[in-house]
This record gives structure tokens, sequence and C-alpha cells, in this order.
């Protein structure tokens, strides 16, 4: 709607307040947590008139879906890292690497394409890495690669499904396309992206990876699947396919998402008692998603993020292939500037307030997903926030190779981005 | 009897197994005391890189444990490196009767521990090899790998830069 892109007399206010606390969770002075910064920008919405505190009520309240899917998705991902899928996992890659790095750093790939996929992308990159990291120092081999491996396809492989990235659900629940109808498209294209990302890995590291290992450890010390408990496999089985019918039946994700999170938690129960079954819910998300929602309400209202969606798809709106592709690099020039959740959030908001066409909306939705999932590896990873971390790892005297690492996120984004996308096109388009 | 000559050997783990024997028929070591120190550097940068993971900065997930998580990576490298300079002390000692062999562990970026250690365990020469990761190389450009170069342009003593053979 161009008549809606006035701003209203509120909007430097707003804007002021939504980039301060984008300044707040990139710098987190004072050790604020990233959810502490966006509840500060959030009250600070509310208290200067912005957002109305019924407005702010209805913002939570209309998220319940994405929130309750967070609860279950996180909950679940903890059953999971408790069960020991994880180690397993990593036993399976040592012994189908049979000792050569090559095939190792492949089965790695592998191994985190498959849990940022099922899992979700920040269980891939803060459970599997360390896990890795010991595997590959088993073998006696320099890990750098194979913890970039992790990093980088931990956010390559999360456009495949709604669980992969929490980007994924919010940026489809606020343009009203099914995150379920998605798939057919996003999977092949996650695939795509994954394979250009070990293409990348493998030419990068051409000279650095040796033909043999130092050390080959016996194939019996790595951790096996029988150490995961068989009711809590089946259970899993049945979780994911409990999940993917729902899906397809469009029912809401997040009360899905939570009955799959009480049904392994159920036989968790049955195999070890626990004291503290909501550890591992990641409440923070929850608070920074619903606090997030509110700042962006804030934007919306005082006309910036429907100023956005004319800047960026003002020309291109009629088209759902230029839609696609401008909506990508756009939400992943945004990933690396702030953060790729609030990217997603003004992003997903300003398309909605375009008011485009079915098949463009559709089209933006794919875009935004891809930019915002995988846009944030340019920089080190993520977004300037980075950049500070190693100045301030620099200050306290850590010399972390920087180029060693920016270099690989520069080949490897822009390539992950256009193998998807051209999947994408390919399948994405209404025809 | 004439001070033994002391050689630091740095190893990245992946040499050549032939690597001693090269060493001997080079310098003789056969005929007069020699003490060989083999060097192993456990690069720390990959390890801060995950314990500092970016995600973890993120920090959207239920964070793991991160002094737990820092502690398993250390016990990794300790075991790595203990393991490395276990096997190649054995290759060495096989090789070299005569000599001393003791092994070394340090923490950090290779190149600069190499010229540290060089300077304070007063040897007489650094060995190691042009480009330990990659297998063989064949002289020309580029053929010798960050650290060796480090090493040949920093060393306070000679460096004997070793070549694998096919």
């Amino acid at each position: 709607m161009i008549a809606n892109s006035q701003f209203t007399p509120a909007a430097p206010l707003a804007a002021a307040i939504f980039l301060a606390t984008i300044g707040l969770v990139i710098a987190r002075p004072w050790r604020l947590t990233e959810a502490t910064a966006a509840l500060l920008g959030a009250s600070a919405m509310v208290l200067m008139g912005l957002v109305s505190p019924s407005g702010a009520a209805s913002d939570v309240a209309g998220h319940w879906n994405v929130l309750l899917f967070f609860v279950g998705l996180t909950g679940a991902a903890a059953v999971a890292e408790r069960s020991g899928l994880f180690d397993a996992l990593a036993g399976t890659s040592a012994r189908l690497s049979r000792g050569n790095p090559r095939r190792l750093l492949v089965a790695v790939v592998a191994a985190g394409a498959l849990v940022a996929a099922v899992l979700s992308n920040d269980a891939a990159a803060l459970v599997l890495t360390p896990v890795v990291y010991v595997l590959v120092a088993r073998f006696g081999l320099s890990p750098l690669p194979y913890v970039l491996a992790c990093t980088f396809v931990a956010d390559a492989a999360s456009i495949a499904l709604p669980v992969s990235n929490p980007v994924n659900v919010i940026v489809s629940d606020r343009l009203g396309v099914s995150a379920a109808g998605l798939v057919p498209v996003m999977l092949p294209a996650a695939a795509a992206s994954v394979v250009a990302l070990l293409g990348c890995l493998l030419v990068i590291y051409r000279r650095e990876l040796p033909a043999r290992a130092p050390l080959v450890p016996p194939s019996t010390s790595w951790a096996s699947w029988t150490g995961v408990p068989r009711r809590l496999l089946a259970a899993s089985g049945v979780a994911v396919g409990a999940f993917a019918v729902a899906s397809a039946a469009n029912l809401p994700l997040g009360p899905t998402m939570a009955a799959v999170w009480l049904l392994l938690l159920g036989v968790e129960w049955t195999i070890r008692r626990f004291d503290r079954p909501l550890d591992g819910v990641g409440w923070s998300l929850l608070v920074f998603v619903a606090a997030m929602g509110i700042l962006v309400d804030g934007l919306s209202s005082a006309g910036i993020t429907a100023w956005l969606a004319q800047v960026v798809l003002g020309q291109v709106r009629d088209s759902p292939a230029l839609v696609m592709v401008v909506t990508a690099f756009a939400a992943a020039v945004g990933a690396n500037l702030v953060n790729n959740l609030p990217a997603a959030f003004v992003f997903a908001d300003a398309v909605h307030s375009a008011g485009l066409s079915e098949a463009s909306a559709h089209a933006a939705a794919i875009g935004t997903i891809i930019g915002a999932d995988l846009g944030p590896n340019l920089t080190p990873v993520g977004s300037v926030a980075t950049l500070l971390w190693f100045v301030l790892l620099r200050q306290r005297g850590l010399e972390v190779s920087t180029w060693s690492y920016i270099r690989v996120g520069l080949i490897v984004t822009p390539v992950t981005i256009l193998a998807a996308l051209g999947v994408a096109l390919l399948l994405g388009l209404p025809r | 009897m004439s001070d033994p000559r002391r050689y630091l050997v740095a190893l990245a783990g992946t040499e050549d197994s032939a690597l001693p024997q090269r060493i001997d028929r080079v310098l003789g070591t056969g005929d007069s005391a020699v003490e060989i120190t083999l060097f192993h550097v456990v690069e720390t940068g990959p390890r801060e890189l995950a314990a500092y993971h970016p995600a973890v900065r993120r920090g959207h997930w239920p964070l793991p444990n991160k002094d737990v998580i820092e502690h398993r990576l250390e016990d990794a490298d300790d075991e790595e490196a203990a393991a490395l300079l276990a096997v190649w002390q054995e290759r060495f000692e096989a090789a070299l009767p005569g000599a001393r062999i003791a092994g070394l562990v340090a923490q950090g970026r290779p190149e600069q521990e190499i010229i540290a250690s060089a300077g304070r365990l007063n040897v007489d020469a650094v060995i190691l090899s042009a480009r330990p990761r990659t297998g063989p190389t064949e002289p020309g450009p580029r053929s010798v790998g960050h650290v060796a170069r480090f090493v040949l342009d920093h060393s306070p003593v000679p460096v004997l830069l070793v070549r694998h053979s096919r």
C-alpha cells in the first residue's frame, strides 16, 4: 500500500529506539543479554506511547504459535542432546571417514546438515561443534576446517524445514505463507546450498587437509548408537512422522511441536527420572522473539517498515522472481548489519505491509528466509557484532586468525545464497 | 667430552614417517651424544572459535555449560598431543638408537612457539617440514608453508628444512 508509506511524526523516535536496541544487542554492555536488551527496547516503545499496552499484549499473543513452537523445539532438542544422539552421530562420522580427512569433512558436513535441518541451526552450532572438535582432535588433525564447517553448515542447511531456523517460522507466520508448503522448495534449495558449501570447503582447504590423519583411533573407540536409548530413538521417529503429517495437514506448528516435545519428555521419563524437565528450554529466545514483535510493531505503526518495503520492493513488486532475488539479498545485507532475527522480523513486516500479490508474497517469503538464514555467514558469523568480538579478543591478547575465518565466509556466503536461490527460482515460482 | 648436540624437531603430526631416518642421514647422529626434543604445538585458535562460537554470542539457544565444554576441548587437545608425541617418540627411538628423545607440548600459534622454544631451550638447530600437512612437496614457489616460512625468517638458530619424498 503505497499510500501507507508516509512517516508518522513518531518515526524518528521509533527508529531511534530500534537502533539503540540493536546497538545494545550487538555491543552487549554490562553483560546485558540479548533478551534483556530487546525487552528494554520493547518497554521503551510502550512507555513512549509508540505501541499501546493493549497493542503490545496482542503482539505477544499474536505470536503464540511461534512462541509455543520455540518452547517445543528447544525442549525437544535438549532431550536429543541428553540422549547421546550427537555423540553417536559424531561416532558414525568418524567411522565413515576411515581416517581420511576429506571424507571426515564430508561426514561432518552431512551430520551437521542433518542436525541443523531436523533440530535447528543453533543446536548444530552449539552442541555439535564441541563434539566435532573433540572428534577431530582425536585424529590429530587441525580442527579449524571442521569447526568452521559446523558453523557454516548450521546456517546453510537451516533453510530446509520450518524447524531448522527460528527465522523460517517467523517469516512464514508473518507473511501468512504455509511453512509446510515451502518445504518442497526449501528442502532441495538447502541440499544445493549444503553441496555448494562442501565444494567451497574442499577447495579452500585443499592444501591444508593431509592425505591421511596422523592418528587413527580404533573404530570401536567411537560412541555408537547402542548408547542411545532405543525407546527414545523410536519416539523420535514417531515424532518426526507426526510432525510431518501435521505440517502437511496445515495444523498450527506451535501446538504440534509442543506435543512432540511432551512425547519425547514422557519417553525420557520412562528411561531416566530427571529433576528439571524444563532445563534446556530456550526462554531467552522466547523473550527475545516476543520483544522483537513489539519493537517491530512500533516501527511498523510509525510507517518505517512500509517505507523500507517501498525502497526495496518498489520497482519489482509485480515480478515474483525479482521479488525473491531482491528480498534475499536485502535480507542478507540486513542480517549482516543487524542480527539475523531482527532483520527477519523487519523484513517480514516490510514485505507484509507492501501488500504483495499471493505469488509475490510466496516468493518474498522464500527470498527472505534464504537471505536471513544464509546471509549472516558473510562476516565472521552473524553480524558486525562478531567483528566487535574479534576486537575484544585482541584487546585481551587472544590472537584469533581473523582472516582465516573471514575469507571462508566471504567465499561461502555468496556461493551458498546463489545455489539456494537458483534452486528456489526453478522450483518456487508459480508457473 | 663435548656438550651434546641439541635439536628441536617441530611436528605437526602429519609428517612422513621416514622423517627420523632422513634426519639421521643428514646430521649423522650416530657418533656423538644427541638430544632431540620433539615439539608439538596445539593451536588454540580453533578451540577459542568453538568456545566463543558466534551462536554462543547470539545466545538464542539454551546455552550449554561453557566451562564444561572448554574443559572437554582442552582435554581432547592434551590427549591428542600426548598420543601424537608417543607415536613419534617410538619412531625416533627406533631410527636413532643412541639419541635422547624427549617430547614437549606448547599451546598457541605454532610458528611463534617454535621460535620461542628454540631460544629458550638453547638448541643448536630447529628441524621442521616444509609443508607437513599436505604430503610431498616439490621444491619451487610456495612449497614452504606459512609456519615453516615464519621459522626460517625468525629463527635465532640454524634451521633444517625437510621435504617430504614421494
